[in-house]
């Protein structure tokens, strides 16, 4: 140990005439230390075994007509032409897009308005910041059955008992509000992730600028506006794209609070394809999981090129 | 965490683990904003780990040490794919796998396995109550070998693949009712003549009724639509919900009022041979058609709908069984599974049941009745000489009507004594004469979500726009599954 931290103290010196960079990239070249390889081939080796071959076996019985036992046979692309043919599919990739897009914009309101308020300097701060971070670290399952019953039988009690008849019956079970309850639940979960990384956002921005600008006199809703947004704007693409693909593969609190219901009206793309496991459709719902994999590799690689844009421009 | 990424989640932990302590030995390249923000990009000294230049004398043993995790993880693997068939047969005992599909009776169950044991000591039988690995199984090569199942659409799909052995030459096969034989045999039959399947347990549903409400308002049990009718005015004029509905769990729906409804009014077993010879060429304008067969019933439903009480959107079945058993309403369309969960709720609730009449001829009404257990041998097992003797056992009146009186059910042998429970004893007669049906939902293939459609009409009342949909929905699923 005392040899190492002795060299580590000398080096630095010896550095100003031969680079350790340099000297570091030759050893490189010379001889890879096969340690890394070590490190790096059984997690590769399990993740092609238990996620890359079951994706690729999926790719191949969607141009089958297997029902996941039995006999089968090649049906080429018919169960893709099927499934644009499938209003059913079709109107449960609508409702997980527009899901998926107010869910992102509302949550990222909300988190970014919580991130101001716990950044500001108020008291009991942690304590505050700790009561708002207890959803992110709750089970999305317990979370949606929880105010399942909230909206089932606590609401409309209350409803009723203040007159409020439109609320009386659970909104779960209106086919127009469902989704709303769903968004809401949603957000009550996920904006604990979202105002983290707006926290961190907020705290990276240096408070010179505001001092600065307190003194042209900017009200601090400018400030806000032409200061803190355009600071943390980084952050904010890094939380609409991530939530974006995240609410796009909503599952779980949907099953919690509707189950796809009332009606078809909350079916998401994700319920559909695992009702194929179920329900003897194996290879068409595997279909539909491939276009769909496509699509979010498509708004992915948009999504991404829109980072590296930021991260060169700002 | 609703669908998040993996990056999403080290992403969220990474500045918060900052907010802590601001300290980051390596550059995330994820965070790279935040570097953009204004915070000074670390030295480079910094941002380099250094994994190995710190433990330069351990080098080896870490190789060895890595090495050793990689083997392990290779041998983690080998069980894997070794896993499959296991000799069956160990010092002339042959071992049976059993696998039932009513978790609640795995008691019954280990006594006849202990019961038949006792009487052949060359067998030895294992119960597995769980259904959730039969399809497994199957994609393994490695199923069961006896198998219990509720007879349904799903079953029928596996007989038609030739799943299961014929049992057809075996003698007890004659014991059985052959009108309870056809419920099964009606979904088809494999090479045309097998019997693939047994009856071991028939279950029944109507109306359950509370009898104490029932003879306080002196109704007495109708036996026609209108009487049914005239029966729920006067509930509902006495202030008594006549019906409890749990309209959020879309099964109960279906079961209840569209299976009662449709059943009563059409020939179901009949409608949907008909619709499974047309296929796909199925429109609704076909005479085979939903909207052709299905009008009649759809009144009916929403006048059943109308007798529930307020706020039965918001209640499920859970709901259901304990506002019921604690007398908030006349009557629930439920089947014998929910009698069990009444009486657990309050032992006291008097019971009944009778089959919803849905038409004003006596003579026509019937009762939903569903194959709740059907024994039947898988056609690879090696074991077949001891897996007949098992179902021939099971089959045995002693065992078969004994588990169908403690349960609720109706045994399936011609001479099975009446049934005395008196939760049930109200369907005997319909039973007996054979007027009973499958309920229509029973025969969607599960990729249809049929519950949900007929939830949608409840609440929307617009049944055109309900036949239309399954009749779209049947067509569509019989294009993709007819190739």
């Amino acid at each position: 140990m005392t040899t190492t931290s002795r060299v580590a103290q000398t080096a630095p010196p010896a550095g100003r005439k031969n680079p350790t960079s340099a000297a570091g990239t030759v050893r490189s070249k010379s001889r890879i230390d096969p340690t890394y390889y070590w490190m790096v081939v059984p997690v590769l080796a399990l993740f092609a075994f238990f996620i890359t071959l079951p994706a690729l076996v999926g790719v191949f019985f969607s141009l089958t007509n297997y029902a996941g036992y039995g006999d089968w046979k090649f049906i080429g692309l018919m169960n893709y032409v099927n499934i644009f043919k499938d209003p059913a599919v079709l109107q449960s990739y609508v409702f997980t897009f527009m899901f998926a897009l107010t869910t992102t914009v509302v949550v990222n309101v909300v988190a970014l308005a919580i991130a101001l308020g716990l950044n500001a300097k108020i008291k009991w701060r942690t304590g505050i910041r700790t009561v708002f971070f207890i959803p992110m670290v709750l089970s999305a399952l317990i979370v949606s059955f929880v105010f399942n019953y909230l909206f089932s039988n606590t609401l409309p009690v209350l409803a009723e008992r203040f007159g409020v008849t439109p609320l009386a019956t659970s909104i779960l079970a209106n086919e127009n509000l469902a989704w709303l309850a769903i968004v809401l639940v949603t957000v009550w979960q996920a904006a604990p992730g979202a105002t983290i990384i707006y926290l961190a956002g907020l705290q990276s921005v240096p408070s010179e600028v505001y001092e600065a600008a307190d003194l042209d006199g900017a009200g601090s809703f400018r400030q806000f506006i032409s200061l803190t947004l355009p600071l943390i704007l980084g952050y904010l693409v890094i939380n609409v794209i991530l939530g974006f693909k995240g609410f796009l593969g909503t599952y779980e609190i949907i099953v919690g609070l509707t189950g796809g219901g009332p009606g078809m009206a909350t079916q998401s793309v994700a319920m559909r394809i695992f009702s194929g496991f179920t329900g003897g459709d194996y290879s068409y719902q595997m279909a539909n999981a491939v276009i769909y994999f496509l699509i979010t590799l498509l708004i992915s690689v948009i999504q991404l090129r829109l980072i590296q844009r930021r991260g060169v421009s700002l | 965490m609703a669908g998040r990424t993996a990056a999403e989640r080290r992403l969220s932990f990474q500045p918060f683990t900052r907010l802590l302590q601001r300290s980051n030995c390596e550059p995330h390249p994820e965070a790279l904003p935040a570097r953009t923000a204004g915070a000074a990009p670390p030295p480079p000294h910094v941002s380099r780990c250094p994994v190995n230049a710190s433990v330069p004398g351990s080098l080896p043993s870490r190789r060895t040490l890595l090495r050793a995790a990689g083997l392990a993880g290779a041998a983690l693997m080998v069980p894997l794919s070794g896993c499959g068939a296991t000799p069956a047969a160990q010092n002339g005992v042959t071992t049976l796998r059993f696998m039932q599909n009513k978790p609640e009776v795995v008691d019954y169950f280990n006594q006849v396995i202990k019961d038949f044991e006792a009487l052949n000591a060359d067998i030895r039988v294992v119960q597995d109550f769980n259904e959730g690995n039969f399809v497994p199984g199957l994609v393994r090569n490695d199923p069961p070998d006896v198998v219990t199942r509720g007879f349904a659409q799903a079953t029928a799909d596996f007989v038609k693949k030739g799943i299961f052995a014929d049992l057809s030459d075996m003698p007890v096969a004659n014991t059985i009712d052959p009108k309870m034989q056809e419920l099964i045999n009606s979904w088809g039959q494999y090479n045309g003549s097998e019997i693939s399947a047994l009856p071991f347990s028939l279950a029944a549903a109507g109306v359950i009724y509370n009898r104490d409400i029932f003879e306080a308002h002196g109704v007495s049990v109708p036996t026609t639509w209108d009487g049914f009718v005239a029966a729920c005015e006067k509930f509902k004029a006495a202030g008594i919900a006549p019906i409890y509905g749990t309209y959020k769990d879309p099964w109960t729906l279906a079961q209840g009022m569209f299976d009662y409804a449709s059943g009563g009014t059409l020939d179901v077993a009949e409608f949907f041979t008909k619709l499974n010879a047309k296929g796909a060429r199925v429109t609704k304008d076909s005479a085979e058609s939903f909207a052709n067969n299905f009008g009649p019933a759809l009144p009916k439903m929403l006048q059943l709908a109308s007798f529930s009480q307020n706020g039965a959107a918001s209640k499920n079945y859970a709901d259901g069984n304990a506002a019921f058993a604690k007398g908030q309403a006349a009557m629930y369309l439920q089947g014998p599974w929910a009698l069990s969960q009444l009486v657990a709720a309050n032992k006291d609730i008097r019971l009944g049941t009778f089959p919803l009449p849905a038409t004003n001829n006596p003579a026509e009404t019937k009762a939903r009745v569903n194959v709740d257990m059907a024994l039947s041998i898988t056609r690879n097992t090696p074991n077949m000489a001891a897996a007949r003797r098992f179902v021939n056992y099971l089959l045995e009146p002693s065992v078969v009507n004994t588990y169908n009186e403690k349960n609720a059910a109706f045994s399936p042998l011609k001479d099975a004594p009446a049934v005395s429970n008196a939760h049930i004893t109200g369907l005997n007669a319909a039973v007996a004469e054979a007027r009973y049906f499958q309920g229509a939902v029973t025969y969607f293939p599960p990729s249809v979500p049929v519950n949900n459609y007929i939830q949608s009409f409840v609440y929307s009342k617009n049944g055109e726009q309900f036949l239309a949909a399954l009749d779209d929905e049947w067509r569509r699923v019989a294009e993709r599954t007819a190739v």
